[in-house]
């Protein structure tokens, strides 16, 4: 880390901090990310045994989650739990990385973090046997919830869209502060893997017609340039590596977690560390990734990329 | 409150709790048809249709025995569709009551005959197994007006009143309520059942409880074991004659002499003993000088003439084309869509069983069960079809044969119901993207939780295309409520194929046919998983898909991968 270059702004900062703090102006933040921007790496991959550990590690290493989450600050959080099958099979995010990502939420001082998917399963059975809602149970402020009803979607415009040029998104998503992305790394039998770009679907009232009436990979891309999240922290405890996205399919454990503000990037790095359908891929040689950094979404170009590499 | 606006309030709130967990999961240990079981008319209608003793209907037994002892205290306090008459006529009638003169049994009694020739067309239909108990049992019309048409609306009211409501359960910390998803349902007719409903609450106009005095067939089995029952109305000697109770009687079971009563027509609701001034009615103790009226009969000419014209209905039903049986022809006609739930009795048999009540269509968990309008002729009407363009049977459920109070629809475990073939898909190749516009498309098979959709290739087509592989078909419909073309589906259920047994084993059947239903993912269809037993059936033939590995698009890989 560069400490030196910074530490007379750090000073500055930490005076003026103090003296906001004593005049009870409260919410003047004491980092201003602005300032720090420049310094954090484009990417963190976090190692190790312990789900929780190693999610929180991660998203230190990217500079912390205070980069993202201001106190009074709304998050939701699209974790995957579309399918009624337990962490084990790889169809669903890791219970515990969700759970530590909304800790580390609140602890940053949100008052509201909401755990949202539209399920694809009997939603009980996702809920109950995908265990993020009792791993969540015990972060205060936290709301595991599958949202169905089309009164909780409102319709949003597409600027630039390719394809599809206005989508019902959930409510709470568009009125959210912070949106994080938190995807199991897993394959899918049409966008051939699904990550953060093509778990934002969940977030979609007819997801089914990106299938049906448009090119789904351009289709992802207008979604992810609405709908962009601030956090990606994607859980490669294990992987789906066949017959996603539901399974039953081959998971392989990786032991790792990597944490990005790029959702290119980290879907980029998820393509490129794991194993798909028994073969290793180029991140350009997936479609959605290939439109998103065409589309100056993001960067794919990884070998580029500042990357910090850490162990929990 | 009085007493027995209290059980009247009670037994319409176990009704409606009752019907409303009439739906997938089924609550072990509830039986949600309970109040079905209860109605005289269909107990004695459908044993006589049948020729049986139908055990689930042995409560009804206990009903019609209670009027020996009470009369007809079921109508005045139990029935649901009494009770919401009365509620009807709460809004609907001004609170003037008619005078004296005009209340009494003897002004009133015109119309009283109505509901014991009713009785008598519906048991003469019966005796030739034709069921017409469904026109006029009064648990089986108010279970349609609240399963199929008041139903739906209350879901639209609880999704609309959450909306509302949101910002209050946010602010109080009840984010979790917010999401709430209340099922939004649709029902086939529910038109026509509010309309007959409103029919029978606007002959209260003419008379209060018109549906009771005169028409409702269960009404009239209750009151004729109720002639003398061993609690009645009795009025002592100091009666001033002031006439207040001819006129506060919601049944007019008083005659001109307030002294005197037709006891088949009192409802025991003891309002007459409350409201009298000088204490002189009671129902229970020592009864000296009891004046009893004779109550109106239909002449026996009119129950022979009645009963005649039940014959005749049936013998018109059964030469009709829907209910066509032994005697007649070897099997009856169904229409080509006409998709009996799985389970279902053989039609001549299923009609002569089913009550119409529309339990198992409320309790549908996909809301593809339907109730028919016309399509399965003039007596078919309210009974259930799947309407497979609008949804699928869930693979594990079985709640219709659960609910079903006469067993139209068999109570199976699941493993049988899962091998109960209730039609066939076939494609429609002019209508089908793939065969038709030679485009990329695979829902049905991807949906299919059967594996019952082959994707094979053909000449003069870039993309593989769909064929049914029948013997795996079970006709539950996922791919045709999912085919993404609009309008009619590319790929639609027949009855072709499917398999109706009054008794025995579907499995076996199944076996003995060589069908071999099997489901690829046992949650495909979004209901609970493990409860299909994949185990105990026959194992798949190994699938051949007709096309060589190297041939496969993108060197076997999804879609979304560039190959290099």
């Amino acid at each position: 880390m560069e400490l030196r270059k910074d530490r007379r702004e750090f000073l500055k900062k930490g005076l003026l901090g103090t003296a906001a703090l004593l005049t009870g102006a409260s919410s003047f933040s004491l980092f201003d990310t602005e300032a720090w921007a420049e310094n954090y790496p484009d990417m963190a991959i976090a190692r190790g045994n312990d789900p929780a550990a190693i999610t929180r590690s991660a998203v230190n290493a990217l500079g912390g989650i205070k980069r993202f989450v201001k106190p009074g600050n709304r998050v939701v959080i699209k974790p995957n739990m579309s399918f009624g099958s337990k962490p084990g099979e790889g169809s669903n995010t890791n219970p515990q990385v969700v759970a530590e990502v909304a800790r580390l939420c609140h602890e940053a001082g949100a008052v509201g973090v909401s755990v949202l998917d539209n399920v694809l399963h009997s939603p009980e059975d996702c809920l109950s046997m995908s265990g993020i809602p009792a791993a969540c149970r015990k972060v205060p402020n936290t709301v595991v919830a599958n949202v169905a009803a089309r009164r909780l979607f409102s319709s949003v415009k597409v600027p630039h869209a390719r394809e599809v040029s206005s989508m019902e998104v959930i409510k709470d998503v568009l009125e959210a502060d912070v949106l994080i992305a938190v995807p199991v790394g897993k394959s899918h039998s049409s966008s051939g893997v699904s990550l953060s770009m093509k778990g934002m679907m969940g977030l979609i009232y007819d997801r089914g017609s990106f299938h049906t009436r448009y090119d789904l990979h351009n289709a992802i891309v207008d979604m992810v340039s609405l709908l962009k999240p601030h956090l990606v922290v994607i859980d490669g405890t294990r992987i789906l590596s066949t017959g996603g996205p539901g399974g039953p399919g081959k998971v392989i454990p990786l032991n790792l977690v990597i944490a990005s503000a790029d959702m290119v990037a980290a879907d980029a790095q998820m393509v490129a560390l794991g194993t798909w359908y028994g073969r290793k891929f180029k991140p350009d040689q997936v479609r959605h990734i290939r439109i998103a950094a065409a589309r100056k979404l993001g960067r794919s170009d990884l070998e580029n990329l500042k990357v910090v590499n850490v162990s929990a | 409150m009085r007493f027995q606006r209290i059980i009247q309030t009670l037994s319409l709130a176990t009704f409606l709790g009752l019907l409303l967990y009439a739906a997938h999961p089924y609550p072990d240990g509830l039986v949600t048809d309970f109040f079905l079981r209860l109605d005289p008319l269909i107990a004695v209608g459908t044993m006589v249709t049948v020729r049986g003793v139908l055990t689930d209907l042995l409560p009804a037994v206990v009903v019609i025995l209670c009027a020996l002892l009470v009369g007809r205290i079921f109508c005045g306090h139990i029935c649901p569709m009494g009770t919401t008459i009365d509620l009807g006529e709460s809004v609907l009638l001004s609170r003037k009551k008619a005078p004296s003169k005009a209340s009494s049994y003897e002004a009133t009694s015109r119309y009283r005959p109505l509901k014991y020739l009713l009785l008598a067309i519906i048991l003469g239909a019966a005796t030739l197994s034709v069921s017409l108990v469904y026109l006029a049992s009064p648990i089986s019309l108010i279970t349609r007006l609240y399963g199929l048409s008041l139903y739906g609306a209350a879901c639209l009211g609880a999704d609309a009143a959450l909306e509302a409501v949101a910002p209050l359960l946010s602010a109080l910390g009840l984010r979790e309520l917010a999401y709430l998803q209340v099922p939004q349902r649709a029902f086939a007719a529910n038109l026509f059942v509010v309309a007959l409903f409103a029919g029978i609450l606007l002959a209260a106009l003419v008379q209060p409880r018109f549906w009771c005095r005169n028409l409702c067939p269960a009404g009239a089995i209750l009151a004729i074991f109720s002639r003398r029952p061993l609690i009645r109305r009795h009025v002592g000697e100091s009666c001033t004659a002031c006439r207040r109770c001819i006129r506060e009687c919601p049944t007019g079971a008083i005659g001109d002499d307030p002294c005197t009563t037709v006891h088949s027509e009192c409802i025991v609701c003891l309002r007459c003993q409350e409201i009298c001034p000088e204490n002189a009615i009671s129902f229970f103790g020592a009864r000296t000088g009891e004046k009893n009226l004779k109550p109106e009969n239909p002449g026996r000419r009119a129950v022979v003439i009645a009963a005649g014209t039940g014959l005749l209905a049936g013998a018109m039903v059964r030469t009709g084309f829907g209910n066509t049986r032994r005697g007649n022809r070897e099997h009856s006609y169904t229409g080509p869509t006409l998709i009996r739930p799985p389970g279902t009795m053989p039609e001549a048999d299923f009609l002569s069983l089913c009550v119409r009540c529309g339990e198992c269509v409320k309790a549908c968990p996909t809301n593809t069960l339907q109730p028919v309008w016309l399509e399965a002729g003039l007596d078919g009407i309210f009974t259930p079809k799947l309407h497979t363009r609008w949804a699928a049977c869930a693979v594990q459920c079985h709640a219709c044969g659960e609910v079903c109070p006469t067993n139209a629809i068999r109570r199976l475990p699941l493993v049988e119901k899962n091998h109960a073939k209730i039609g066939t898909a076939w494609i429609v190749r002019q209508n089908c993207l793939v065969w038709e516009q030679d485009k990329k498309c695979l829902v049905c098979d991807e949906v299919c939780p059967y594996n019952a959709v082959s994707f094979q290739a053909v000449p003069d087509h870039k993309n593989a295309v769909p064929f049914v592989v029948e013997n795996r078909c079970i006709g539950c419909g996922w791919c045709e409520s999912k085919c993404p073309v609009q309008g009619s589906a590319a790929i639609r259920v027949n009855v072709i194929g499917e398999i109706r047994l009054a008794s025995g084993s579907y499995r076996e059947r199944a076996k003995e046919f060589g069908l071999v239903f099997r489901t690829k993912d046992n949650r495909i269809d979004k209901l609970a998983p493990g409860t299909f037993d994949n185990q105990s059936v026959s194992p798949a033939p190994k699938q051949d898909t007709g096309r060589p590995a190297e041939e496969k698009p993108n060197g076997g890989l999804p879609p979304g991968f560039i190959a290099e």
